[in-house]
């Protein structure tokens, strides 16, 4: 197992090299100054020279590549174009709360979204699958940014239990759970509408195997077989699947955090790329790209925990 | 340091305040349409949102009336007098020896304010330092007196002194010390000083309780970015906003004005939006063509659409209200006429032109109407849709036949006149600033006006500017529109806000947040 984790490790040094050199290019091919962004529309000709010159953005792109590759390597990822403040510290400002929300928001999915999933497969074809699956379909369907509006407006304005500015900057306990709350909530109704799903069709083809057949047939009674029995086989689609999910969410969460005006990583990449921050960019789409490459691989190794039958070779 | 001797302050204060009520401090929260600060340097900063908050942090030698931003409001902010040589060019400051720079950094004399101005003029640390070219030395007489030597007249030298871009007084050790973080601990003079940021949430404030004009009133600012529009104005209506910055829709200013204990507030100066049109393109070379598009846009029609309390139709090719401006005679709409003038240039079929359009909505939807407008008459306008950063760059490469621009400026006759119609500014140029048309025809009397001393003849030489460009159809003026904002009513200025040249609120030692 340690063998395949460091070849599953090495792969994702390649997958790293790979997309930071796509991004370097690409990033420079978008038409965009950020010299103009940073000195506005009045800056003179002089100033941008100026900037650019002490940005190193006027030497060629080639040698600006091997500047980056050489300071990456050393574990430099240079300072933001736009603040000065180093890559590193402008992210590491902002991932707390995201893999806060991320975090929260994933337990809470799969915590609603498992048991709804199993209750509409036991219940195939009545009342109780009827009404999960169109659930789940709205939730799927409801854009972040309008499931977060609708939250804000039940929650915050007619019953004031929540504030509208969840700022995560809450000092106790109890301030940063009211903060979390809603923003929370917003990301895990998606993300309980695609674990209800793929569970309710993981499990229905579970149940129709020939060994849930013999121990319905020996008279076990219907929940041990649902939970004993079934479940654990049930499990890899939805492990991938919150595994992919995972992935998505911490990229994807920016709408969340505009709508709820929470801090994050989604935020952060919007914001520099408005601003053309190069710098800023890169070590964003590195920082993302691994922990992609991460929650990938620990999605591999729970497939180990949950089927002793999968084999890491 | 610096944030305990605020702190310090802001306790001290509370508990004074606490002997009658319970020591709650007073927090003023402001929250505007932005993602994140860039820099709270005042001489590099040139977003609206960054402006916003340097207004309440800094001073000038002088400074245009609270509430107010027109340049003959200019009252003494730092200098308590001055006096000037009888050709113009010597300037003497007598500085208040009150004044103290925020944090640890002590009183400020003259050689911060020498330091601040040599800072302005520097194209390593400014943005504006073409503003100070004409600034040939700087020099502190004496602890408390300033002296401007200037290398030619020029149009306002008060005006360059406000604290607005260069303008803005920072204390010399604090620049020296903090350098590039200037931009993120930024130390003025002002009634509230910088305390903290906290990356895409907020800037915060305290009250300067040494300010020189006696400490403000309210304890604290909270300055937050609050991107989405419905997240921020749901904050408003729950009490979690004082202040919001709001969209540029009369349907906003309408529904804002609908709240319980709310005032609505269109705040200058207003921005000019108009037309560049690119004279050295064809088929826009022809004078007969850019007559027909002035014919085509219906001003009154675009004021409706963008809301009449916000907007006002423009009247000339530098926004109202500017030292020097002249309503000019601007072409009617009159599409008959247009399309007579189409014909007659060649075009019985209409034309074809592409704009570079940025995808910002409040830019967006305006240009969706000229280009209706346009239609009628026959003029087809493309749009090259992109987003904001590609649209500045492109604009300036000669991409966009037609460019949409709304800018303020500095609100003098001759810094929008040469950044927008002077030969020198054409884009491309080495000298370039936001010449989009190409126009030339100005450049004689824009330049004599820049060192002209009799202030009538001044104001001559600007209108006969105008005229000329008008008449030539650089540009097509369309609307003016403000900044518009709501707040509570708890809120009590002592004076009326007509606007600030930092287009936020005069938030100063006399606000006060009524209970």
């Amino acid at each position: 197992m340690l063998g395949f984790v460091l070849r599953r490790l090495g792969f994702a040094v390649i997958t790293l090299f790979a997309v930071l050199t796509l991004v370097f290019f690409v990033i420079r091919i978008l038409p965009g100054d950020p010299t103009l962004v940073i000195l506005g529309d009045q800056a003179s000709a002089q100033s941008i020279a100026l900037l650019r010159e002490r940005m190193g953005l006027d030497q060629p792109v080639w040698l600006q590549y091997l500047q980056f590759l050489g300071g990456a390597l050393r574990g430099d990822w240079g300072t933001s174009l736009v603040s000065g403040r180093p890559v590193i510290q402008e992210v590491l400002n902002v991932l707390p709360h995201t893999l806060e929300l991320t975090f929260v928001a994933l337990v809470l999915g799969v915590v609603l979204g498992l048991p709804a999933g199993i209750w509409a497969a036991v219940n195939r074809n009545r009342i109780p699958d009827y009404v999960t699956r169109i659930v789940s379909l709205l939730g799927l369907s409801a854009p972040a940014f309008v499931s977060g509006i609708v939250l804000l407006l039940v929650f915050s304005i007619m019953l004031r239990w929540f504030p509208v500015i969840s700022g995560g900057q809450g000092t106790t306990l109890l301030d940063r759970a009211r903060d979390l709350a809603l923003p929370a909530i917003n990301l895990a109704l998606i993300m309980a509408a695609y674990v209800t799903r793929v569970t309710r069709s993981s499990m229905l083809e579970v149940l129709s195997q020939d060994y849930v057949r013999t121990a319905m047939a020996k008279g076990a009674p219907a929940r041990a077989v649902v939970w004993r029995h079934a479940l654990r086989n049930c499990l890899i689609p939805v492990v991938t699947v919150v595994g992919l999910y995972l992935g998505i969410l911490i990229g994807n969460s920016v709408l969340t955090e505009i709508v709820f005006n929470r801090p994050g990583l989604g935020k952060l990449i919007v914001g520099a790329l408005n601003q053309r921050d190069y710098t800023m960019l890169q070590g964003m789409m590195v920082i993302y790209t691994l922990i992609v490459v991460l929650v990938n691989l620990l999605t591999d190794l729970v497939y180990g925990f949950i089927d002793p039958r999968v084999q890491y070779k | 340091m610096t944030m305990k001797r605020i702190a310090l302050g802001v306790v001290s204060a509370a508990l004074l305040a606490g002997t009658a009520l319970p020591a709650l401090a007073q927090t003023l929260t402001v929250a505007v349409p932005g993602n994140d600060l860039a820099t709270l340097d005042p001489h590099r900063a040139s977003a609206t949102f960054d402006k916003n908050v340097i207004n309440w942090m800094f001073n000038g030698l002088v400074r245009t009336a609270p509430g107010q931003f027109q340049l003959d409001t200019i009252e003494p902010d730092i200098a308590e007098s001055w006096e000037t040589s009888e050709d113009g060019l010597v300037w003497t400051f007598t500085l208040r020896q009150d004044v103290l720079c925020h944090g640890d950094y002590g009183p400020l004399t003259a050689s911060d304010v020498v330091y601040s101005l040599n800072r302005a003029a520097s194209p390593e640390t400014s943005s504006y330092s073409a503003d100070y070219a004409a600034f040939e030395t700087v020099e502190a007489l004496d602890d408390h007196t300033v002296q401007i030597t200037l290398s030619n007249p020029i149009p306002t030298v008060l005006g360059l002194l406000v604290p607005f871009n260069g303008g803005a007084i920072i204390c010399e050790a604090a620049g020296t010390e903090l350098g590039d973080g200037f931009g993120r601990n930024p130390v003025g003079t002002g009634p509230f000083a910088f305390v903290e940021y906290q990356s895409q949430q907020f800037v915060r404030l305290a009250a300067n309780t040494e300010y020189f004009r006696g400490a403000p009133e309210i304890d604290e600012i909270l300055f937050r970015y609050v991107a989405s529009d419905s997240s921020r104005d749901l904050a408003f209506q729950s009490g979690e906003v004082d202040i919001v910055n709001g969209r540029f829709e009369q349907s906003w200013l309408d529904r804002m004005a609908g709240l319980p204990d709310t005032t609505v507030q269109v705040l200058g100066p207003y921005e000019l939006h108009q037309l560049h049109l690119n004279m050295t393109q064809p088929p826009l070379d022809d004078i007969r063509v850019r007559q027909a598009i002035a014919h085509a846009i219906d001003r009154d029609q675009l004021v409706a659409f963008r809301g009449e309390m916000l907007t006002r139709p423009a009247t000339s090719v530098i926004p109202s209200g500017y030292l020097g401006h002249e309503p000019q005679t601007l072409l009617e709409h009159d599409v008959e006429r247009a399309r007579e003038l189409l014909a007659e240039a060649g075009y019985p079929d209409g034309i074809d032109l592409r704009t570079v359009q940025t995808t910002l909505p409040a830019m967006l939807t305006t240009m969706e109407v000229v280009q209706a407008q346009l239609a009628e008459a026959g003029i087809r306008l493309n749009f090259e849709l992109v987003d904001h950063p590609t649209f500045h760059e492109q604009i300036r490469q000669d991409l966009s036949q037609v460019v949409y621009y709304g800018a303020s400026r500095l609100p003098v006759a001759d810094i929008f006149l040469t950044q927008f119609f002077d030969s020198d500014s054409i884009v491309q140029k080495p000298t370039a600033v936001t010449n989009f048309s190409h126009c030339d025809v100005a450049d004689a009397e824009i330049e004599a006006a820049r060192t002209e001393i009799d202030p009538e003849r001044q104001a001559e030489l600007w209108q006969e500017a105008q005229r000329k460009i008008v008449e030539a159809i650089c540009a097509v003026p369309m609307y003016e529109m403000g900044q518009p904002y709501a707040w509570t009513n708890r809120l009590e200025f002592a004076v009326p806000q007509e606007g600030s040249l930092n287009l936020s609120p005069s938030i100063n030692e006399t606000t006060r947040l009524a209970d």
